[in-house]
C-alpha cells in the first residue's frame, strides 16, 4: 500500500534519513523501532508532507507522495498522529474533531463519524466542550487520535503514541490500535515500546541513524536483541 | 463625575477603533507569531487610495470607505507575499525588519503620489450631537463605536462559525498540526491577512473620516496605536485587543482632560509599561506560542 524508496530528508547538512526503504501492506500493522534520534519522525513527517526530501520516493496505491502539500496527502487517505500530540490547545474536543475533518464538506456523516468516536473513546464524549490543553497526557493522545481518523484516512501513521504515558495508558491505546486494525484500518506505528509494539506488529522495521537495518516479522529476531537495538542501537548494544 | 463619565464615554468610542485597529494586528500575530510593523503603512496605503479617489475623482463617503478597506487588504496581500511567505520558519526577525523596510517604501511611495502634506478625507456621519441626559455623544462617534462592535462580532462569526475560520484557530494553535488535518496554511495564512489588513483598512477610515484629513505618518500612527492596544490586552487574544482599545481610548481621553494633549501620550507609555512589567502577557493574554521553528516546509 506505501513503498517508501531511497528517501532522504536532510536539515540543512545533516542528513537524518540516508535512503530509507520499507514497505507498508494493507491491512496489517507494521512497527518501526528504533532509538531517539534514528529518524523515525523525520520519516514520518516526510511522508505526511510537512518535510519535503531531497531524494527517493514515496508511493501510496501507486500515486507520489512526494511534492504533494501536506492537505493533498490528508485527501489521498493518509493522516499522522504526531509525535507529541499536537492538539489544538485553545480549541475543545469537540472543535479538534471538526478540526480533523476540515477536508471533507459532508456534515452528516462527519457528525456520525464523532459519534462513532465518541463510542470508542468514552473520556472523549465526557469532556467533548472541555478545552484540548487541559485534558491529560492520555486523553490528549485519544483525541490526536481520533482528530487523525476524522478524516477517515485508509493509512493511519502514529509517531510514538505511546511516548510519556501511564502503563495502564499504554494498555489502552494498544488496545485501540489493534481494534482499529480489525475495523479495516492499515497502521504505521513509530514505537520506542518495543515489547508492546512486537506484540501487535505483523512485520516490523528496525532504523538506526538513519537507515534501515533490519526487517521482518515479529519471531525472526529475538526480542531482547529488538529491545536492545531499538533502544541503544547496534553501535552501543556491541559493546 | 459627570466630566469622568463623558470622558469614559469619549473615551471608549475612540477606543472601539483602536480595538479594531488591535484586532487586525493580533489576527496577524496569532496565524504567524510574527509582528507585521507595515500593518499600520498598510492601512495607509488605502486610506491614500480613497484620498486619490476624493481628490482626483471627487470620489464620496460610500467610495472612498471602499478604497480604503479594499486597498488595505492588497496592500496587505503585499507585504504578507514579500516579508512573511518567503521566510523561513524560524527567521520571524527576518520578516520583523523586512516589514520595516516595506514600512519606509509604502510611506515613499505615498508622498510620491500625493506629495502635499495634509489632505482633506471626507466627513462620516455630520450633524447635532446626541444627548444622552447630561451627556453629549458625537454623531460620527457613535457611528464608529456601532461599526467597530459590528465588525468585531463578524469577526468572531468568521473565526467560531465558518471552515475559513476553522482552519485559522487549527493555524493559531498548532500549525504542524493544520497541515496535518489538511489545512491550505499558505492560502489559509494568506488570507488570514488580507482579512486583518481590511479590518485595519474599516479601522483606519473610522478614524480618518472623524479627522477629515490624512498624512502620510497615519501609517505610524496606526502601527503605534494598534501595537499598544494590542499589548495592553493580551498578545493574540482577541478579547485582549478588544479590552486593550477601549481602555487605551479611555485611558487617553482621561488623560487628555486632566493633563492636557501633551502629556497625554506619556501617560498612555507608562500605563503600557506598569502593565508589561507587572503582567508581560497582557491583562487578558496568555503567553503567545513559540514560532513553530521545528519544521518548516523547504
Ligand atoms: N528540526 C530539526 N532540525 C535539525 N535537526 C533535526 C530536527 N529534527 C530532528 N533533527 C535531527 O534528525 C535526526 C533524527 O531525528 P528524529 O527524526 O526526530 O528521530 P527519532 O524520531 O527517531 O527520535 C536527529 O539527529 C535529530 O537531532
Ligand atoms: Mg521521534
Amino acid at each position: 500500500m506505501l513503498e517508501v524508496d531511497g528517501l532522504v530528508t536532510a536539515y540543512g547538512k545533516i542528513e537524518a534519513l540516508k535512503g530509507v526503504s520499507l514497505g507498508v501492506e494493507r491491512g496489517g500493522i507494521t512497527c518501526l523501532l528504533g532509538p531517539n534520534g534514528a529518524g523515525k519522525t523525520t520519516l514520518m513527517m516526510t511522508i505526511a508532507g510537512i518535510l519535503r526530501p531531497r531524494r527517493g520516493s514515496i508511493r501510496f496505491d501507486g500515486a507520489d507522495l512526494v511534492g504533494r502539500t501536506p492537505a493533498q496527502i490528508v485527501a489521498q487517505g493518509v493522516a499522522l498522529v504526531p509525535e507529541n500530540r499536537l492538539v489544538f490547545p485553545q480549541m475543545s474536543v469537540r472543535e479538534n474533531l471538526l478540526a480533523g475533518a476540515y477536508q471533507r464538506s459532508d456534515s452528516g456523516e462527519i457528525a456520525a463519524d464523532a459519534e462513532r468516536l465518541y463510542e470508542r473513546f468514552p473520556r472523549l464524549r465526557e469532556r467533548r466542550e472541555q478545552l484540548a490543553g487541559t485534558l491529560s497526557g492520555g486523553e490528549q493522545q485519544m483525541l490526536a487520535v481520533a482528530r487523525a481518523l476524522m478524516s477517515r484516512p485508509r493509512l493511519l501513521l502514529m509517531d510514538e503514541p505511546s511516548l510519556g504515558l501511564a502503563p495502564i495508558v499504554v494498555d489502552e491505546i494498544f488496545r485501540i490500535i489493534g481494534e482499529l486494525n480489525r475495523d479495516g484500518t492499515t497502521l504505521f506505528l513509530v514505537e520506542q515500546n518495543a515489547h508492546k509494539a512486537l506484540q501487535v506488529a505483523h512485520r516490523f522495521y528496525l532504523m538506526e541513524q538513519g537507515r534501515v537495518t533490519f526487517s521482518g516479522t515479529p519471531g525472526q529476531l529475538a526480542e531482547d536483541e529488538v529491545i536492545q537495538r531499538a533502544y541503544l542501537g547496534t553501535r552501543r548494544a556491541a559493546v | 463625575m459627570i466630566d469622568f463619565v463623558q470622558n469614559t464615554l469619549d473615551g471608549v468610542m475612540i477606543g472601539s477603533s483602536y480595538a479594531l485597529l488591535a484586532l487586525g494586528f493580533t489576527l496577524i500575530f496569532g496565524v504567524m507569531r510574527r509582528l507585521n510593523l507595515s500593518y499600520g503603512p498598510t492601512i495607509m496605503i488605502g486610506a491614500y487610495l480613497g484620498t486619490l479617489l476624493h481628490v482626483d475623482a471627487g470620489a464620496g463617503a460610500a467610495a472612498v470607505a471602499a478604497a480604503t478597506v479594499l486597498g488595505a487588504a492588497l496592500a496587505g496581500v503585499y507585504v504578507e507575499r514579500l516579508c512573511f511567505a518567503p521566510m523561513a520558519a524560524g527567521a520571524g526577525i527576518a520578516s520583523m525588519v523586512s516589514s520595516f523596510a516595506i514600512w519606509m517604501q509604502l510611506e515613499q511611495a505615498a508622498i510620491l503620489v500625493l506629495p502635499r502634506h495634509t489632505y482633506a478625507f471626507p466627513p462620516l456621519a455630520a450633524g447635532a450631537p446626541l444627548t444622552l441626559g447630561p451627556f453629549l455623544v458625537r454623531l460620527d462617534h457613535a457611528t464608529m463605536l456601532i461599526a467597530a462592535a459590528a465588525l468585531a462580532t463578524g469577526v468572531y462569526l468568521v473565526l467560531h462559525r465558518t471552515r475559513f475560520g476553522l482552519g485559522l484557530r487549527a493555524i493559531v494553535g498548532n500549525p504542524v498540526a493544520a497541515h496535518l488535518v489538511g489545512v491550505d496554511v499558505r492560502l489559509s495564512t494568506l488570507a488570514a491577512f488580507a482579512l486583518a489588513s481590511a479590518v485595519g483598512g474599516v479601522a483606519g477610515y473610522l478614524v480618518l473620516a472623524v479627522d477629515q484629513q490624512v498624512t502620510p505618518m497615519f501609517g505610524m500612527w496606526a502601527t503605534f496605536k494598534g501595537l499598544i492596544a494590542m499589548m495592553l490586552g493580551g498578545l493574540g487574544s482577541i478579547p485582549g485587543a478588544i479590552l486593550g482599545g477601549l481602555l487605551l481610548g479611555a485611558i487617553e481621553a482621561h488623560a487628555q482632560w486632566y493633563f492636557g494633549p501633551h502629556i497625554r501620550d506619556l501617560v498612555t507609555f507608562a500605563v503600557l509599561f506598569l502593565v508589561l512589567v507587572l503582567r508581560p502577557t497582557g491583562l487578558i493574554g496568555e503567553a503567545p506560542p513559540a514560532e513553530a521553528a521545528a519544521y518548516g516546509r523547504a
